[in-house]
């Protein structure tokens, strides 16, 4: 079917009175949910599902789909106000958004932050349309090997994240593999630091750690000033609400590089919205005229990020619709969801029911735009939170921060596990030791032990399949290309400053 | 002489050092090759390894330091006592949800903050409490459907919950 | 909405109204049904069609509620039903996991003889599968090619106690081939792994990879059933193939906390019976290939016992340990 005339199908089925509604729920649901921290897209979906029983499949999927995207929209809000993770995704928008806040200009990080949400949303469900079947199978060409040069990339992408101390930056990363490791080994069973622990069998689950190294150790911290807490500035007047024309032409780079890099990471089944954020804030530091400067406060930090979970929220769907992979928790339980209704995913769908997959991508459409109109005024009404007195702030992070993690695991030794990462995290800032890095190496450091050593499994034990392969020997370069080139920069640098000193 | 970073860098290398010990020992437990390839010691062997070796330059850096580091000052312990007397209350009420149930701790907690930590009124401190612990009831247990924890009691344990 | 509204006042009158257990079992809280996976996994799929059919056949006058405990391939979930010992409106949903678990895992301390067993509800048949442009065209192809070139082919799948890892074993015990296994966390992955080349071979569930197999990218050697499926008329079953090994069955079924009262049991059985009865049900079967594997009581103890010895046999030649 061409594309004209799916899209024109597409829309006649979006417009409908009826899906323009559930797509508005979808879209206003999916906001709340990604707002507060813990509750994500699964589990609200999951619990919406009997509900869409008796709807019409069309604008179920409609409905589930803005929930999907639209959280995505939500998760940078209270990254950026309080310094709490939204999901695991916005982890990365607290490195800059938070500091951002801390320097007055919330407004304009939760503006960009939707802004390049729209423009990446848009792109993403762009290339859903466009080149789905071809871009699903070029990607059916990216196995493990692949995977590990994806990882590996995170990975150097520390150097960028390091700081002052590389030393300490690598020890960060280093204890984030650890706790990355904590569970059951998929290839042989085999328990590993699970103290004995029943509840650690599964491993500890990123929101916890990422919602204890962030919020909790924030409150802890800003908790030592006898005087109270350096309150966060509120911004004034409209101008300082919404982001200004110079920003919007800084993060020009930025918007183009989440969008392109969240959508492809998207189609890979199995790599997530976080390696995504993080990879496309590396890039988003690694091409940028001012690279100390992110971590302070930079907008096309907040940019690249958001941007890149919204596209890959097109690109997951891409696998789903064309092949019938689900590459994602979310994508798996819609997946199911298409079963129940009777539809077959796989790759027939698109042909046999152009109406489910075109009135999609149309509402797809429509939901950015529906979501750009509703959070971009809601940026005031947030920002207006930060008003709020220290003494009831604090009581509100620590509750929000406490339900999430419940919520998320319903285990009381979850919430248990999140004092002790609070507790850690206040100690990592006293002693200098970055955050980002040991995030970095929760996400990636399953990922990346998982590739390697399905990796070698495939090669009967041959290391170097990594190399011989394009695709994963292209990476691995670039790769290293990001592990020597500052190296080599900081060495010279120190260099420099030593014959400075002794001249 | 201001030694206070260099002593906090000795101590915390010396923590990783342990516990990258502990990790490779734990690793050699595990099998290291196995017939289809990496078993499941081989990766924290590695990173254990690498974990000691970084953390053995950490400590070394630290001792072998010439000359001052101006660039933090002495550790202010008291402001050290508030933020870990913060984290004790936080631990107290987390056991605390497993006895009374969240809102009951939660509200202890909220008490606890503005009156103790940040000595404002008794009667701010309990009214904020107060609509702390129910405005998070209401939007969490009502509203969204949350099941938050009931405790022992089961304090407020009637919930909707009508999601499903 | 109203839907929404009426069921919120209802609940919240019924619990108000908690009655003393009677002779007769009735419930009046809403159900929970516990699954070892997150949203969209197997046993959560499966609940949530469960709780669909009721509500829509009527067959409860409470609704029913998935509670998801993932981890440590069904720990968490057996650990969280032996705490709910005694309480009549909880119940769990197994699969062969919830066996082997306790098997070979130090801390899955909780094993289906702690719990009270209610019924097994279906058998998951799997088939093997190569691409469609694999030179393989019948199972003893891929034996035959395996035995050539030893431990050079592939195989994606679960984890190492899953049903395909078992099955594979069971296969190389029986030709004395060997191929390799490497396992994937997720369907898609293990998918997609098959169809770019990376793995020559799947042993998956047939309605994971129906559409696949549909659309002609996906060819089927032989099905792992004792009868043909309806959904594969042409293809033989291992037997028929000429391999006839003991096929490790996947089950999924129902169990309840420890200490649940006789009547309470009955109750399920029964409500359990009366699902299977109902077209909604025979259709959810049909639509996903499963096997009718409707056994309760001393059948389904026997059943769990057959399999448990199987696997206790099994395992150890795959490589993993025994710990119980």
């Amino acid at each position: 079917m061409d594309i004209l005339s799916g899209l024109a199908q597409g829309f006649s089925v979006a417009l409908e009175p009826l899906n323009l509604f559930w797509c508005f729920v979808g879209v206003f649901l999916g906001t709340v949910v990604g707002v507060l921290p813990g509750l994500g897209p699964p589990a609200t979906i999951a619990m919406l599902l009997p509900l869409t029983f008796n709807m019409n499949p069309a604008g179920a999927m409609i409905m589930l789909a803005g929930i999907y995207y639209g959280a995505k929209y939500g998760g940078s809000t209270t990254s950026i106000l309080l310094n709490v993770p939204g999901e695991s995704a916005s982890v990365v928008t607290c490195l800059d958004g938070y500091q951002m806040a801390r320097n007055g200009r919330a407004g304009p990080a939760l503006g960009i932050a939707a802004i390049a949400s729209f423009i990446a949303g848009t792109v993403g469900v762009l290339g859903l349309m466009l080149v789905a079947p071809p871009l699903a199978r070029l990607s059916l060409a990216f196995s493990s090997p692949e995977y590990f040069a994806l990882m590996t990339l995170g990975l150097a992408m520390v150097v960028l994240l390091a700081g002052t101390s590389l030393v300490k930056a690598l020890l960060a990363m280093l204890v984030g593999l650890w706790i990355a490791g904590m569970g059951t080994d998929l290839f042989s069973a085999t328990s590993r630091f699970t103290f004995g622990r029943t509840e650690l069998l599964g491993g500890i689950d990123f929101v916890i750690v990422a919602i204890g190294i962030f919020a909790i150790a924030e409150v802890l911290a800003n908790m030592e000033p006898r005087a109270g807490p350096r309150m966060l500035p509120v911004p004034r007047g409209l101008a300082n609400l919404l982001p200004t024309w110079q920003d919007m032409k800084d993060c020009r780079f930025a918007f183009f590089n989440g969008s392109v890099l969240g959508f492809v990471i998207g189609v890979l089944p199995g790599a997530g919205s976080t390696i995504a954020s993080f990879l496309s804030y590396g890039v988003e530091k690694a091409v940028s005229k001012h690279p100390e400067r992110f971590g302070t406060g930079v907008i096309e930090g907040v940019a690249a990020p958001e941007g890149a979970n919204n596209s890959e929220t097109g690109g997951a769907l891409v696998p789903l619709l064309t092949l019938g992979i689900p590459g994602s928790g979310t994508t798996a339980i819609l997946l199911g969801a298409l079963i129940l209704w009777g539809f077959k995913p796989g790759p027939l769908l698109i042909e046999e029911s152009p109406a489910l997959f075109w009135g999609l991508v149309a509402s797809m459409y429509i939901g950015n735009l529906m979501l750009l109109v509703l959070n971009l005024p809601l940026v005031p009404l947030f920002a207006q939170l930060l008003k709020l007195p220290a003494f009831a702030m604090y009581p509100l992070i620590l509750g929000v921060s406490i339900v999430g993690v419940y919520s998320v695991s319903n285990s009381l030794f979850a919430v248990a596990l999140l004092t002790v990462f609070g507790l850690l995290g206040y100690l990592m800032r006293k002693l200098d030791y970055p955050a980002g890095p040991l995030v970095l190496g929760l996400v990636l450091g399953d990922g990346l032990e998982r590739a390697l050593r399905q990796s070698l499994m495939m090669s009967q034990g041959d290391l170097t399949i990594l190399f011989t392969r394009p695709i994963s020997a292209t990476i691995l370069v670039l790769a290293a290309a990001i592990l020597v080139i500052p190296l080599v920069r900081r060495m010279n640098a120190v260099r420099l400053a030593a014959i400075a000193q002794e001249s | 002489m201001i030694r206070g970073f260099r002593r906090a860098d000795f101590w915390s290398g010396s923590v990783l050092a342990a516990l990258g010990a502990w990790i490779v020992s734990e690793a050699q437990r595990w099998e290291y090759l196995g017939p289809d390839g990496p078993g499941a010691g081989f990766f924290p062997l590695w990173y254990g390894i690498a974990m000691v070796v970084l953390s053995a330059a950490l400590v070394a850096r630290s001792v072998l330091a010439k000359g001052v580091d101006e660039s933090r000052g002495p550790l202010a312990w008291a402001e050290i006592r508030r933020a870990f007397g913060c984290w004790c209350s936080l631990v107290v009420s987390v056991a605390l949800l497993k006895v009374v149930g969240f809102i009951a701790s939660f509200a202890l907690l909220s008490w606890f903050i503005v009156a103790v930590m940040f000595r404002q009124s008794q009667r701010l401190a309990w009214s904020i409490a107060f609509c702390a612990a129910v405005g998070f009831y209401l939007l969490f247990d009502v509203v969204l459907g949350v099941t938050l924890p009931t405790g022992v009691w089961h304090l407020a344990a009637w919930g909707p919950a009508w999601t499903s | 909405m109203t839907r929404i509204l009426t069921t919120f006042f209802a609940t919240a009158l019924s619990v108000a109204m908690i009655g003393s257990a009677c002779a007769a079992f009735e419930p009046k809280r809403p159900i929970e049904i516990v699954v070892h996976t997150a949203p969209g996994g197997g046993n959560d799929v499966l609940a949530r069609a469960i709780a669909a059919i009721t509500e829509k056949e009527k067959l409860l006058p409470v609704r029913i509620q998935v509670i998801n405990r993932p981890g440590g391939n069904g720990a968490v979930a057996a650990a969280y039903l032996a705490e709910k010992r005694g309480e009549a409106h909880t119940i769990g949903l197994i699969t062969t996991n919830w066996i082997i678990g306790p098997l070979v895992t130090a801390e899955a301390k909780v094993t289906l003889q702690d719990l009270t067993p209610i019924a097994q509800l279906v058998l998951e048949p799997a088939v093997v599968v190569v691409r469609s442009d694999a030179p393989y065209k019948a199972m003893k192809d891929f034996i035959d090619a395996a035995k050539d070139r030893p431990g050079q082919l592939k195989q994606s799948g679960g984890s190492l106690t899953a049903r395909d890892s078992v099955m594979r074993q069971v296969l190389q015990n029986a030709t004395g081939a060997r191929w390799a296994f490497i396992s994937f966390p997720g369907g898609g992955e293990r998918i997609s792994a098959l169809l770019g080349g990376h793995v020559d071979m799947m042993i998956i569930e047939p309605q994971e990879a129906g559409e696949n197999i549909r659309a002609g990218k996906m060819r089927v050697l032989a099905q792992v059933a004792a009868t043909r499926l309806p959904g594969f008329p042409d293809v033989p079953t291992l037997k028929e193939a000429g391999y006839d090994v003991a096929l490790v069955p996947q089950l999924r079924g129902a169990v309840a906390p420890p200490g649940t009262p006789p009547e309470v049991v009955a109750f399920w059985r029964d409500f359990l019976r009366r699902l299977t009865q109902t077209p909604s049900w025979r259709k959810y079967l049909e639509d996903n290939q499963f096997e009718d594997g409707f056994l309760t009581g001393p059948a389904f103890v026997h059943a769990i016992d057959e399999t448990t010895r199987q696997l206790r046999r099994l395992l150890p030649e795959a490589g993993m340990k025994l710990v119980r």
